[in-house]
């Protein structure tokens, strides 16, 4: 692509961006849709000022959201790589567990939070019990066909290298599977988030989930925006970050 | 002429089935020291798998492979095996060097001294340049040049070579027949070779086996008494190597008749 | 041979939970026997109960995928067909695909308060965007070859549409269609958990906060079958309808 023609598409893009905020300001202003919903980004902007003042409770409610996302997302990534390594490498064990978990994965993840909530009560453990419950699956399977997937040359490669199990694992099966699994890490993080506010709308605790929740029950359509631009923030800054490390790490598929 | 040392390779009537069907049959072979031997025939008469049982990746139904007198059971790490599909016998996620060093891992040299090892193999076989480069990145020649580098790491007597260069182009074939050769001269290497290319035969063996298919045997071999250093224009217009190539190219016409 | 290895893992879980509860004579508010389970699954579905919450469901999740899906679909025809359309959309569409769909539960709420139009709304919101993503990279990556023909043969902008782009890339359109359909019933289920008071999720719900298990298990159950039936149903009509092309499509994604 040549990238001197690429800069002025970026900016109108960004003009268009602009103009759909500018329309919603209008639409806002004259009052064509109640404002008892739609807050005009003003006041959205507005209160995302006050909540991060001080004496405001955005920090508090975001970083716990973040940090639910995160603590989640990890177990669940550790988990899944761990389980889908081990399934991965054996014909047995697909053999066994494939179908139960074919079956359990088009489960909607949230289905598994009143399960959660008998075990574990309106807590934070709950909360994280269903993010980590719900973003394992794309890890996990993901690992386990990249890990299955090996060409089978590299297997012959490995046992003419004499190449132990753990070996074979570590240099071979696993770096073949990084693809795989950093797009799957990449889409569990969005699941994890959407889990969080889950999470956090049920357990009435901290939390962005919570607190949007609460400015609806009330009315304070400001704050109810503030909080989803927030989480759509989140979710694009979690998505970008990993889209860079991604590009990094898979510099070698290049050209 | 050749060394008359006992056998480093030995095939003591092996049979081998794949999938109900008799790939090989009764090979009798044996390899010496410091040999060149190359392996011909048509598609399909098991010279592949011939290699793959000196490389103990396959085993015999009856009969052995025997190595230094041993019967083989797995690979060995004396034992390098040069795959044709070079592309896939990399690993892509690591670079030249990282590739080469996964033998010296398999070996367990300590990573002090790997380094100043892979500078070295990748200089012997003209890499030296493009240690950072990815498989992705490299040549099909300079692919191929990559995976004999990883193999000379295991330090190997024995390299078994399955149509290395049938996939590359004719100048770097040439290219790379001379520079193998010189690497086995100073190493002082074994080499069963495989190929479908009667000339490429001629001009790297001390010996050229011919096999039949249906089931695989070994019908004829060659011995080829030219002299060595080879070079590419004067060994290819030898009057020798024109009669070998004769002989062998009707042995193998007579053969699809 | 591979079938009976697959239920060995269920099978012997059923069992060892059924002698564990019997076993120990437990009373629990928030597990139940197999067969408690069973029995409670019975009960739903002879009054009714299980199925009209699954008819709600699927009647949210399938007007949330024909709204949302279809708008997606719209907008990836035009956006795969002009590329300067695609550029000027880049950064509102990387702007608002990251907001979690969840998220517009409590606006949704607002709006429309409890009931089906909240709960579509969001689940529309939720299906624009695979079909949107996927759609729009099925309709860009039409051999340019195709395209050509329809220009030389000077056809109208719908039967360019009709006849050329969506037969092209109708296999992958599948798969986009085909994920959607999941969002929509994970989406509903969600809205139904979280706040609406309706469907399966809600079912879900009600049985845990009545402490129930064994109905809270026979809804999951049934749940996890209803999502990997539709899922099965539409991998074998992809298979059927594209075959080769179809696996081809789901490489490409």
């Amino acid at each position: 692509m040549k990238q001197g023609g690429e800069l002025p598409w970026w900016i109108a893009s960004i003009g268009v961006a602009l103009g759909i905020v500018l329309l919603w300001q209008v639409a806002a202003d004259r009052g064509w849709v109640s404002p008892i919903f739609l807050p005009g980004p003003d006041r959205a902007l507005a209160a995302l000022r006050e909540g991060f003042a001080a004496g405001g409770d955005l920090t508090l409610h975001v970083t716990t959201t973040i940090e639910h996302m995160l603590y989640g997302w990890v177990l669940a990534s550790v988990i899944g790589i761990a389980l889908g390594a081990l399934i991965g490498s054996s014909r047995r064990t697909r053999d066994y567990l494939g179908p139960t978990l074919e079956f359990i994965r088009p489960l909607p993840a949230s289905a598994i939070a009143p399960v959660a909530i008998a075990f574990l009560g309106l807590s934070q453990p709950m909360v994280l019990a269903v993010i980590a419950f719900g973003s394992v699956w794309p890890t996990l399977l993901a690992t386990a066909h990249g890990v299955a997937s090996v060409e089978p040359r590299l297997i012959e490669v490995a046992r003419a290298l004499r190449l132990s199990r753990l070996q074979v694992m570590f240099k071979i099966a696993l770096p073949n599977a990084v693809p795989d699994i950093l797009a799957a890490l990449r889409y569990g993080l969005t699941v994890a988030l959407i889990l969080a506010v889950v999470g956090e709308m049920l357990a009435g605790q901290e939390g962005l989930g919570h607190r949007i929740i609460l400015a609806a029950r009330s009315f304070r359509s400001p704050d109810l925006f503030a909080g989803v631009i927030l989480l759509g923030l989140i979710g694009f800054t979690s998505n970008a970050l990993l889209a860079v490390a991604e590009r990094r790490l898979l510099r070698w598929q290049g050209r | 002429m050749r060394p008359q040392a006992p056998p480093l390779i030995g095939f003591e009537g092996v049979s081998l089935s794949l999938g109900g069907r008799l790939i090989l049959d009764d090979i009798r072979l044996s390899i010496a020291r410091q040999e060149f031997l190359c392996v011909v025939g048509s598609s399909g008469c098991g010279k592949t798998t011939l290699l793959r049982l000196a490389a103990g990746l396959l085993r015999p139904d009856t009969g052995q492979v025997t190595y230094a007198g041993n019967a083989v059971t797995g690979p060995a790490r004396e034992v390098a095996v040069v795959f044709q599909d070079y592309g896939r016998a990399l690993l892509p996620w690591r670079s030249a060097a990282g590739n080469v060093s996964l033998a010296l891992e398999a070996a367990g040299v300590p990573r002090a001294q790997r380094g100043p090892r892979i500078a070295a193999l990748l200089e012997r076989v003209g890499l030296a340049h493009a240690a950072d480069r990815y498989p992705a990145q490299l040549s099909g020649g300079m692919q191929q040049r990559l995976q004999i580098a990883r193999c000379l790491a295991q330090e190997p007597s024995v390299l078994l070579m399955d149509e290395p260069f049938g996939a590359l182009d004719a100048m770097t074939r040439q290219s790379l027949q001379d520079e193998i050769l010189r690497l086995v001269e100073a190493s002082g290497n074994t080499v069963l070779f495989v190929t479908h290319d009667l000339e490429e035969a001629i001009y790297l063996g001390d010996r050229v086996v011919a096999m039949r298919p249906n089931p695989g045997r070994i019908a004829e071999v060659f011995d080829i008494p030219l002299p060595r250093p080879r070079h590419q224009l004067a060994t290819r217009e030898d009057p020798e190597f024109l009669r070998l190539r004769r002989a062998l190219f009707d042995f193998i016409q007579e053969e699809e008749r | 041979m591979r079938f009976p290895r697959g239920l060995v893992v269920p099978l012997l879980a059923l069992a060892a939970a059924e002698a564990a509860m019997r076993l120990s004579g437990l009373e629990s508010d928030s597990i139940a026997p197999p067969s408690a389970i069973a029995r409670a699954f019975a009960t739903a579905l002879a009054d009714g109960t299980l199925l009209q919450a699954t008819g709600e469901t699927l009647g949210a999740a399938a007007a949330g995928l024909g709204l949302g899906g279809g708008a997606g679909l719209l907008l990836a025809i035009a956006l795969g067909l002009s590329p300067a359309l695609a550029r000027l959309m880049r950064v509102p569409v990387d702007a608002f695909r990251p907001i979690p769909s969840v998220a517009l539960i409590p606006i949704a709420l607002l709006a429309w308060g409890f009931g089906f139009p909240m709960e579509i709304a969001i689940v529309s919101f939720a299906c624009f965007w695979p079909m949107l993503i996927i759609g729009q990279a099925a309709i860009a990556g039409i051999e340019p070859r195709l395209l050509e023909v329809a220009r030389v043969l000077r056809l109208s902008l719908p039967a360019r549409i009709g006849k050329i782009v969506l037969p092209a890339a109708l296999p992958r359109l599948f798969v986009a269609f085909r994920l959607a359909t999941a969002v929509s019933l994970i989406v509903a289920v969600t809205v139904e958990i979280t706040t609406n008071p309706l469907g399966l999720g809600y079912g879900l719900m009600q049985a845990q906060q009545a402490l129930e298990p064994d109905r809270m298990f026979a809804f999951l159950l049934w749940l996890g079958l209803v999502g990997w039936g539709l899922n099965a149903l539409l991998l074998v009509a992809q298979r059927r309808l594209f075959g080769r092309a179809g696996w081809v499509a789901e490489e490409v994604r």
